[in-house]
């Protein structure tokens, strides 16, 4: 006899076995609270959206001396007030696009389409960080450059480097902030990788059934 | 949402809960973590119940909402902690039904079945539910030719394990 039909007899035979809920037992279950991977997911994004907000404002609210230090420094306001728009802008189409692909998940939906919507979800934030660090990056290195630039004790240090120097002190500048970034990078890589590991293995288990 | 809701939905659980119980089953291997993902699927269908329209069978629907959350949605909670094993306590086989040759091979094959991957197990899951390769293929978002050939290679897999 087949091995599974064997198992199909008995599995039909075990209905009885199984400890049987009463309704007034189901009731209370359904006030609980999910602990899907979704809603996890969920909250990471908006942990996301919240921090890198607050990382680019609290500075700029908290800080009478960095806001007057900014206008001094970006004192093109056509250029700063284009850039506030543009982040600004990145920040909202993150969150509609975030908002559509929760909404897009479904749990009726077949188990390839409902693993394809949650990665896909992950995908957008992905982006999102990547986003926030390359920015990071760039203001980082920008922001360094225009402090040497705009403080006089600094300035005029630089200028007695000769060219090597020069080019060795923005090396280990650069090198420094790469290295920042990219350790923020593999924690994120972290986080997600042990949240989604499963979700991954068997998304790559069903396409591997394609190929 | 309202009562009239609430109470037809746990009405409509309560009788097919099995199905819940079977995906637990598979999925997990004691007590506590059965519950804790019987919990979940619960509440997955509770949250999906408003888009339920009744044109498929609520069977049918517990089917593809009870492995999507195995497979995909359910997160291992911390709260679980290991107790007994399901071997040997609530599934034993009962030793009057079977033969021992039979017995010995039944608990070999649930203890075979247990390890395959989570995706192996859907299809297992639900051939042992007696769905046919169209259904399978519907609720796995795979095409029906290669849920066939998955299926093949699943009892080959099972076979070698019972006769190494």
């Amino acid at each position: 006899m087949d091995e599974l039909e064997l198992l199909k007899k008995d599995w039909k035979k075990q209905d009885a076995g199984y400890k049987q809920l009463t309704s007034n037992e189901i009731y209370p279950i359904l006030q609980k609270k999910s602990s899907s991977i979704v809603k996890t997911l969920f909250y990471i994004s908006i942990a996301e959206l919240v921090f890198w907000t607050l990382i680019n404002c609290i500075p700029f609210f908290t800080s009478g001396s960095y806001r007057e230090r900014l206008d001094e420094i970006y004192s093109d306001t056509l250029v700063i007030t284009g850039l506030t728009i543009i982040s600004y802008g990145v920040i909202l189409l993150f969150i509609y696009l975030l908002f559509k692909s929760y909404k897009a998940i479904c749990v009726i939906d077949n188990a390839k389409k409902l693993m394809e919507s949650i990665l896909k979800t992950r995908k957008i934030i992905k982006y999102y960080v990547i986003y926030n660090l390359v920015m990071a990056f760039i203001s980082m290195v920008i922001a360094m450059y225009l402090a040497i630039l705009h403080n006089s004790e600094l300035s005029h240090a630089i200028e007695k480097l000769n060219n090597k120097q020069l080019f060795i002190f923005f090396g280990i500048i650069i090198l420094f902030t790469g290295v920042f970034v990219l350790l923020i990078w593999l924690f994120y890589r972290l986080i997600y990788g042990l949240l989604l590991k499963r979700l991954n293995r068997n998304y790559k288990e069903l396409k591997k059934l394609e190929v | 949402m309202n009562k009239e809701l609430e109470h037809s939905f746990v009405e409509l659980l309560e009788k097919h809960q099995n199905i819940v119980h079977k995906v637990c089953r598979l999925y997990t291997d004691n007590y506590d973590a059965h519950n804790d993902l019987f919990q979940e699927i619960t509440i997955q269908l509770w949250k999906a119940y408003p888009k339920f329209r009744g044109d498929s069978k609520f069977s049918t629907w517990m089917y593809r909402v009870g492995l999507n959350t195995a497979i995909t949605l359910y997160r291992k909670s911390k709260r679980r902690v290991n107790t007994q094993d399901f071997d040997g306590v609530e599934f034993r086989i009962k030793a009057e039904d079977y033969d021992d040759t039979e017995e010995q091979q039944l608990k070999t094959l649930y203890k075979a079945v247990h390890e395959l991957n989570d995706i192996e197990k859907a299809l297992v899951f639900l051939y042992l539910e007696d769905k046919d390769y169209r259904e399978i293929s519907e609720t796995m978002g795979i095409s029906e030719v290669n849920a066939r050939v998955k299926m093949n290679r699943i009892k080959n897999k099972l076979k070698t394990i019972l006769n190494p």
